[in-house]
């Protein structure tokens, strides 16, 4: 079960990026707008950079949890 | 007809009931309060009511336009579904503190000057902390003093600004501001309330130690009030627009490092607060619009959120997403409304946030900054990493030892009811669009491009959870903030004044004691001051001599000896008044 939600969802993930080049961003201001499926990117690099970014955060910042105390 | 009543008094007069109340009839009653308040606001005209003149400003109570209407709207229709979800709590204080909090809330929002919004700000500092004492622990009533430390703090600065603005201009009225210091100390009041970074560090700190239901009613008003005051006072300022953008990502950031459920929340309000805050600070119509449509969601969705947390620290006694897990199929309730509030929050096509969220977004771009519309896209991906988190640890993570029951009745109706309230928006968006406060403004939230780039931003976002899942998962652990410094300097702070500080008053303190006694020798004969001593240093002498010599006197210093006349102080005392008389007639 757990394993056919996982591969339907790797699917969609799949499909997705090509159903993108058949949309046209209604209004184009920025030069990623005019990029079709651009989104893709941004979902993925933005996780990519956002999970980076608690790692650093967490290197220098988390600390034992009675640090207060 | 009866003339409408500022919604306020509604609520803080209606607080003072609830002790008389019992059983049935107080749930009736509390319910009731919101309600009459709802159609209070329904009938109250556009315009100033409720004027009154005092020390030369207009106190205003009741300043009605579109802005205050929308945002009074939201509030008391969340405090009726806040009221019905604590329903079942019998501890009076609470309600008659949540009723206060609602009430001063209300009063900031129609306040039309800067005096009266100060009485209800502080109000509303001080009723809210109640929410969070009420828990009863140790690490409350300390957050709960951080909390009103910092409010207090804030409203000094607003206070400061209020007193400069009104000296300078020689109003109160409660208009659009500029950058000079009034306005500065102002915006840094406001700012406080609506979680700017880095004075934001009371929002994560206080509203997971919070009662269960009192989170609920703190997660709604503070930065609401926050936002309004912005919306009205500080729209079309960059600086706003831009920390907008950092609160988005900051909060992100921090949530995603969470393991108490609420605090991931917490920080969450920072975030989507930020969203409010940049389409103020954007400034074009679309901009506000955008800010005010998210201010409205955002409550529904996160106060939901906060119930259904709320509803499984209660039922499990667990409240760090490392301990929970497995709870969809005891709690399916909950869960179901939980990942209604999250589907949400995250802007997914067919929930509220998707609407306002894209507004904000929108305006950013049409107004050319590109910065922060990237900074909004990247907390939006942030946001749908940290709820796929708390949804699957909490409801979806294997946990064998779990076991709990659903909430009580009236707290599954207002979960309900709240979610409802979600998807209706998100489907039919015009209901909210038609209460925004500018009507000109046509946004078309279900474009194509809009719905299909958002389902590829979370498509993709999934997938990295997927990949990453084990980098985010909840650990035992603090995440330091600002507040690290602010605690290190209140720390500091205290060794200075136990310390040096100390030292330098007892210090200051004999020296003075020995001072006076000196001053209250001396001026027992101010005339003699030379003689005395002189007496004393012969009788010192005389003794010490006698004392050689073995002679033993009864002799010593006798003051009555040494006093004038009575009529030297006479003489003198009259001369000091002819001195002041002849000052006062001269000059």
């Amino acid at each position: 079960m757990e394993k056919g939600l996982k591969r339907l969802f790797l699917l969609l993930v799949v499909l997705c990026i090509p159903a993108g080049f058949f949309i046209k961003h209604e209004h184009a201001i920025f030069l990623w707008h005019k990029i079709p499926s651009i989104e893709t990117v941004f979902g993925f690099v933005g996780a990519f950079l956002l999970i980076l970014g608690t790692r650093i955060l967490a290197s220098f910042a988390q600390k034992k949890e009675d640090f207060y105390d | 007809m009866i003339k409408a009543v500022p919604p306020a008094l509604i609520f803080i007069l209606g607080a003072m009931l609830i002790p008389l109340l019992k059983g049935k009839l107080k749930q009736v009653y509390l319910l009731l309060v919101p309600t009459v308040a709802f159609l209070d606001i329904i009938h109250l005209n556009p315009g100033t009511s409720w004027v009154y003149h005092f020390l030369g400003y207009d106190l205003i109570f009741c300043k009605v336009d579109r802005l205050s209407l929308v945002v009074a709207y939201i509030f008391v229709i969340i405090g009726f579904l806040a009221i019905l979800y604590c329903l079942h709590v019998k501890e009076d204080g609470q309600h008659v503190a949540a009723f206060l909090y609602m009430g001063s809330s209300l009063g900031v929002v129609f306040a039309g000057d800067y005096f009266s919004l100060f009485v209800f700000w502080e109000i509303m500092a001080v009723s809210s902390v109640f929410l969070v004492w009420y828990q009863k622990e140790k690490s409350a009533l300390d957050a709960g003093f951080r909390y009103l430390i910092m409010h207090i703090i804030g409203g000094c600065c607003l206070l400061a600004g209020i007193i400069i603005y009104a000296v300078n201009t020689g109003s109160i009225a409660l208009t659009h501001m500029g950058t000079n210091l009034a306005d500065t100390l102002i915006l840094i009041g406001f700012g406080l309330n609506t979680a700017f970074i880095p004075i934001h560090t009371w929002l994560p700190d206080a509203y997971p130690e919070g009662t269960v239901t009192g989170s609920v009613f703190m997660s709604v008003y503070t930065t609401k009030t926050g936002v309004y005051v912005l919306a009205r006072c500080f729209s079309g300022m960059p600086f706003v627009a831009y920390m907008g953008g950092i609160m988005t990502v900051y909060g992100v950031l921090f949530a995603l490092l969470q393991n108490d459920a609420r605090r991931l929340l917490s920080y969450h309000i920072v975030s989507q607060v930020g969203y409010m805050v940049a389409g103020i600070g954007v400034g074009t119509e679309l901009g506000v619009n955008g800010g005010i449509a998210h201010v409205f969601n955002h409550i529904l969705y996160k106060a939901l959120l906060f119930m259904c947390m709320g509803s499984v620290i209660y039922m499990t006694g667990k409240r760090k997403l490392i301990d929970l897990g497995g709870l969809a199929k005891y709690m399916p309730v909950t869960c179901m409304a939980c990942i209604i509030a999250s589907l949400s929050i995250a802007g997914a096509p067919g929930f509220n946030g998707y609407v306002s969220k894209g507004m904000v977004i929108t305006s950013a771009a049409e107004k050319g900054m590109p910065i922060l519309e990237l900074m909004m896209v990247l907390a939006a991906v942030g946001t749908f990493l940290s709820f796929v988190k708390l949804c699957y640890f909490t409801f979806f993570a294997p946990n064998e030892e779990m076991r709990a029951k659903e909430a009580p009745l009236n707290m599954q109706l207002a979960m309900l009811l709240t979610a409802s309230l979600c998807v209706f928006i998100g489907v039919y968006p015009k209901v909210l669009f038609h209460v925004l406060p500018y009507t000109t403004v046509h946004y078309h939230p279900y474009t194509p491009s809009h719905i299909m780039g958002t389902i590829q931003l979370f498509m993709l976002a999934g997938l990295a959870f997927l990949l990453a899942k084990d980098m985010i998962a909840p650990h035992r652990a603090t995440v330091l903030d600002f507040d690290y410094f602010y605690r290190m300097g209140g720390r500091g702070l205290v060794w200075v004044c136990i310390v040096p500080l100390s030292n330098f008053r007892s210090k200051s303190q004999v020296f003075s004691s020995r001072t006076v006694d000196l001053i209250v020798r001396l001026t027992k004969n101010p005339i003699m001051l030379l003689e005395i001593p002189a007496a004393y240093a012969y009788l010192r002498i005389t003794q010490g001599l006698r004392y050689v010599s073995g002679y033993s006197s009864s002799e010593t210093y006798n003051e009555n000896l040494y006093r004038r006349p009575i009529g030297v102080g006479v003489l003198i005392a009259i001369i000091l008044f002819f001195a002041y008389v002849l000052i006062h007639f001269i000059f």
